[in-house]
């Protein structure tokens, strides 16, 4: 040995070597300042064999469950609810769980590309070029032809994406999911305004109630916020200090939410404004009084006649409606999804002014503003994105950034989102898994997994409580992907003019600290801080940032009942004679089909894995001669699909029902080529709020030749 | 060490941990499924195999129908797991001692290592709650990433049932033990309870008369499935109506 080289000197490099490795193969936010802060002061990757637990916020939906992270060794392993967090008080959905499918899943987007579009090949591009691709469709566009279509979460890059909106004229983002279209949140929001003079998302108190009346809204599977709303039903069953509650649903299908309910009424769809109605007047016949302008038009021997259910059954509906002290009625799902869903809504709502819960236990309320929310903007409804649509088509948007949504998979293939690409010169996604409309962009620059991102999502409705649910990455990222946000600055200063000043930040976490700061000094809250460090910290550590009171507001209601309602039923597309009802499957969801755990989970209601069926009474079946398994022609005046039949007792002779979440034709080896989807049988009807009518439409059924594969054959 | 009230208690009641699940709130939404999967590294099988009902659910949610349209009824879900029966019709059928009573934890174990595959136990079991791998499954990378290091990866020819979280019993126990104190009720759960939105399963310690999981299997509207059998359950059902 020519140099010198102590023992001593050895232990240090090793040392130091050891160290580099930690960091390495730790799953510290790579070149991030900032410290993440685990759920429990534990040494952070100090121990082997020790996990690490941390806090931050679900994606797989945007109600904003908060979730803990088991980690290990820079992997994460595990997620659990946030027992702090009051949306969801540790609890979480399958959907939840299997998070982590979508987190290693073998196929991802792995690094930035570009691609002719359509095509499966590509050619990889590095950061610093993709960067300069978003700089250049910035600069070198008119503001007025930039669009931005987001998904519902998460909210922070649609606030960044708003001030940056806002500063410099491009398109205000558009946000969309199909969980929203098929919740009909416009129309909920909508029929709010019109009854209480307030655009606001109501919560409907399910725990504290008595007797729930629910029009189709399916709130223990994908409704909103599940999990809140589980609980709230586990209240009416079990709450200590009231009788057993009682729940009754109406919906033609028995989703799985209405096999929990006491009574399942197979109500003949288009007509649950008029039921609603009728009930309403019944109930205030039983409570006395003048009858109130709302209901004074119905006849309820023509609602029964109409809708299948028995007068009877009406009366014995208002009976224990009027004579419960907390009644509630939820309008929901596919009763608003009808050509009269706004009236639905309204006439639904209305109800619940006879059993005069407004702001009261058990009642409804408008749910509280989340911190940095200044109003509830429901998300775009499909007669938005129609016209959205449009725009594309007639060439008014030369480059269109796609994240956190799938629209030519989550949009009806009769409003042609891919057709209407064409239109657009530039399309860039964000897109981390390799979904349709990913496949029809020029470039993907794909953003971190939710559980590798930063960010926050404001809880819309479910907690009494106003809350940010916080996001903070529990492993470092897995592939050469990075945040959107960070792009997206990048990109503005690289821009420079308006750009530049719209966004000011260095980085991601420097734009969320910047939102997040003002929560410093508002009071209430179950933490606070007087410098930022210490604030962000408890931020991260908890898992969100939330005020200690009740933040619910009262609807006003003082003109509720007075008020024409029209019990007319609704119209519906097409000669067929069969009611099509598309329900969002309540394992899959519009997203969960790449993930291999969620296709292997038996649907709640029929067990079926891996597929699409559709439900059919046997009574029905029987007529036309099939059997399970026998694969149907089904047509609509917008397109054909062909499923097999399951035979499901639980549903109107007049009626079928397919389940949304599959029939993906790329979104990865679990997703692609498996299963139909029911949005391609969905036309151009709309309700009054705009909201697609998707269970408005009539089709026809043909028996073919085919058999689906079954097992064992 | 082994204090001599512990003793009393274990020698009093049939088992110390068990189960009790309230399918009146149950809204079987396989959150618990999903929960066990990700918690027990249970392997998925894919289209095919699932066809043939070699799906390896370790818990499963029951759903029956009663009567006819329009007053067919869904029968109250029911989840259904590994009883951990105290007298286990699975356990003497198997040639190998794979499948035994732990005298510790008053439950079944399934050891992975004596397994040979006869599958006398799934035959002899009357829950249907075992399931067997048929083949290896396959877990493309990186989805090996997420797998539990407290849970032994099962291969082909391994029978394999819900364990009631074992890992998670020991490692509270190995917590407690380090800290010179007794496993408090409600520290941890499975990962099935702790997933719930519902908390229609609660877990806990049944020979401790003061457990969530006590007071609620002594209510008295409890039952244990096939209990007709002698099989001596340790997971108590609230019938929902």
């Amino acid at each position: 040995m020519s140099e010198q080289f102590s023992r001593r000197d050895f232990l240090k490099l090793a040392g130091v070597g050891a160290a580099t490795t930690a960091i390495l193969t730790g799953c510290g936010p790579a070149s991030r300042y900032v410290k993440r802060e685990p759920y429990m002061q534990m040494p952070e990757y100090n121990y082997n064999g020790q996990s690490t637990y941390y806090a931050t916020t679900c994606r797989e939906c945007a109600a904003g469950c908060g979730l803990i992270v088991r980690t290990m060794q820079g992997r994460a392993l595990k997620t659990e609810g946030n027992a702090n967090n009051p949306l969801n008080l540790g609890k979480t959905c399958a959907r939840g769980q299997a998070t982590l499918h979508g987190l290693y899943n073998p196929d991802r987007v792995t690094d930035p590309v570009k691609r002719t579009r359509g095509s499966a090949s590509t050619t990889a591009v590095d950061w610093d070029a993709a960067t300069q691709v978003v700089a250049d469709a910035l600069k070198n566009n008119k503001p007025e032809e930039i669009a931005f279509l987001m998904g519902m979460a998460p909210d922070h890059l649609f606030d960044l994406v708003t001030d940056l909106a806002n500063t410099t004229g491009i398109n205000a983002p558009v946000r969309f999911g199909a969980l929203g279209m098929f919740e009909s949140r416009a129309t909920l929001s909508k029929a709010a305004e019109n009854l209480f003079g307030e655009a606001r998302m109501p919560f409907f108190d399910v725990g504290g109630a008595e007797v729930v009346l629910s029009f189709g809204a399916n709130f223990l599977e994908t409704w909103i916020s599940p999990v809140s709303y589980t609980r709230g039903f586990v209240g009416l069953r079990e709450a200590k200090t009231k009788l057993r509650g009682k729940f009754i649903q109406l919906e033609a299908r028995m989703s799985s939410t209405a096999g929990k309910a006491d009574e399942w009424l197979p109500i003949r769809p288009g007509t649950e404004a008029l039921v609603a109605l009728a009930i309403g007047r019944l109930a205030s016949e039983l409570r006395g009084g003048p009858m109130p302008r709302a209901f004074s038009s119905v006849d309820p021997l023509d609602a029964a006649s109409k809708s299948g259910i028995k007068l009877e059954m009406l009366e014995h509906i208002a009976e224990l409606f009027s004579g419960s002290h907390v009644a509630l009625a939820i309008p929901g799902g596919s009763a608003l999804g009808q050509s009269n869903g706004l009236t639905v809504a309204e006439a639904v709502l209305a109800l619940n002014a006879v059993a005069d819960n407004f702001g009261k236990p058990g009642g409804v309320y408008f749910s509280p503003l989340a911190p940095n929310q200044t109003a509830y903007q429901s998300p775009a409804s499909a007669k938005e994105m129609q016209d959205f649509i449009q725009k594309m088509a007639d060439g008014k948007f030369k480059v269109l950034f796609v994240h956190g949504v799938n629209p030519i998979f989550e949009l009806p293939a009769s409003l042609d989102f891919k057709g209407a690409l064409k239109g657009v010169e530039q399309v860039i996604s964000f897109a981390t898994f390799p979904d349709e409309t990913a496949l029809e962009s020029d470039y993907v620059f794909p953003d971190h997994h939710g559980l590798e991102s930063w960010g926050y999502q404001r809880v819309i409705t479910g907690s009494n409580q106003s809350v940010l649910s916080g996001s903070q990455p529990v492993v470092s990222p897995f592939y050469n992907t990075r945040a959107t946000v960070d792009v997206l600055v990048t990109a503005a200063q690289l821009a420079g003019g308006a750009f530049a000043t719209a966004l000011p930040f260095k980085d991601e976490v420097e734009f969320l600290q910047s939102k997040v700061a003002p929560l410093m000094s508002e009071a209430d809250g179950f933490f606070s801080a007087a410098d930022l460090n210490t604030f962000m910290a408890s931020f991260q550590q908890y898992g969100g940032w939330w005020k200690l009171s009740d933040g619910r507001g009262v609807p006003g209601t003082a003109d509720v009942l007075n008020r024409n309602m029209d019990g007319a039923e609704a119209e519906f597309a097409g000669e067929g004679e069969f009611f099509l009802v598309p329900f969002v499957s309540p394992t899959l969801a519009e997203a969960g089909a790449n993930k291999p755990w969620l296709q292997e989970l038996p649907d709640p209601t029929t067990t079926v894995m891996w597929n699409t069926w559709v439900e059919m009474n046997p009574e029905t079946a029987h007529e036309l001669g099939l059997e399970d398994d026998d694969v149907v022609r089904i047509t609509s005046e917008a397109g054909v699909l062909e499923v097999p039949v399951y035979r499901y007792p639980a549903i109107r002779p007049d009626t079928i029902a397919i389940p949304y979440g599959q029939g993906h034709t790329a979104y990865g080896r679990y997703a692609e080529k498996r299963g139909v989807n029911p949005t391609d049988l969905l036309v151009q009807h709309f309700n009054e709020a705009g909201d697609l009518a998707f269970a408005g439409v009539k089709v026809k059924i043909e028996k073919t030749r085919q058999e689906a594969a079954s097992f064992p054959p | 060490m082994i204090r001599p009230e512990e003793i009393k208690l274990s020698s009093e009641e049939n088992g110390k941990w068990g189960m009790v699940i309230d399918q009146d709130i149950c809204t079987g939404c396989q959150a618990c499924v999903a929960a066990c999967a990700m918690e027990n590294n249970i392997s998925f099988v894919g289209e095919e195999d699932s066809g043939y009902g070699r799906a390896m659910h370790w818990i499963r949610i029951e759903r029956f129908w009663e009567g006819e349209y329009p007053e067919v009824k869904m029968t109250p879900r029911q989840p259904m797991l590994c009883q951990q029966c105290g007298h286990a019709t699975c356990e003497p059928v198997c040639p190998a001692f794979a499948t035994v009573h732990s005298q510790a934890e008053q439950l079944n174990l399934q050891v992975y290592n004596r397994c040979v595959g006869t599958r006398y136990c799934a035959n002899n079991c009357p829950y249907q709650v075992r399931a067997f791998n048929w083949r290896d499954y396959q877990r493309p990378e990186p989805l090996s990433n997420q797998l539990n290091p407290d849970v032994t990866v099962r291969r082909m020819g391994v029978m394999e049932k819900c364990t009631f979280c074992i890992q998670r019993i020991h490692k509270a126990q190995d917590q407690a033990k380090a800290e010179g104190r007794e496993v408090q009720d409600g520290e941890f759960t499975t990962a099935c309870a702790q997933a719930c939105p519902a908390s229609a399963i609660v877990f806990g310690r049944v020979d401790n008369p003061e457990s969530l999981v006590s007071q609620l299997a002594h209510k008295g509207h409890g039952v244990k499935h096939l209990e007709e059998l002698g099989t001596l359950p340790n997971v108590t059902y609230f019938k929902g109506g």
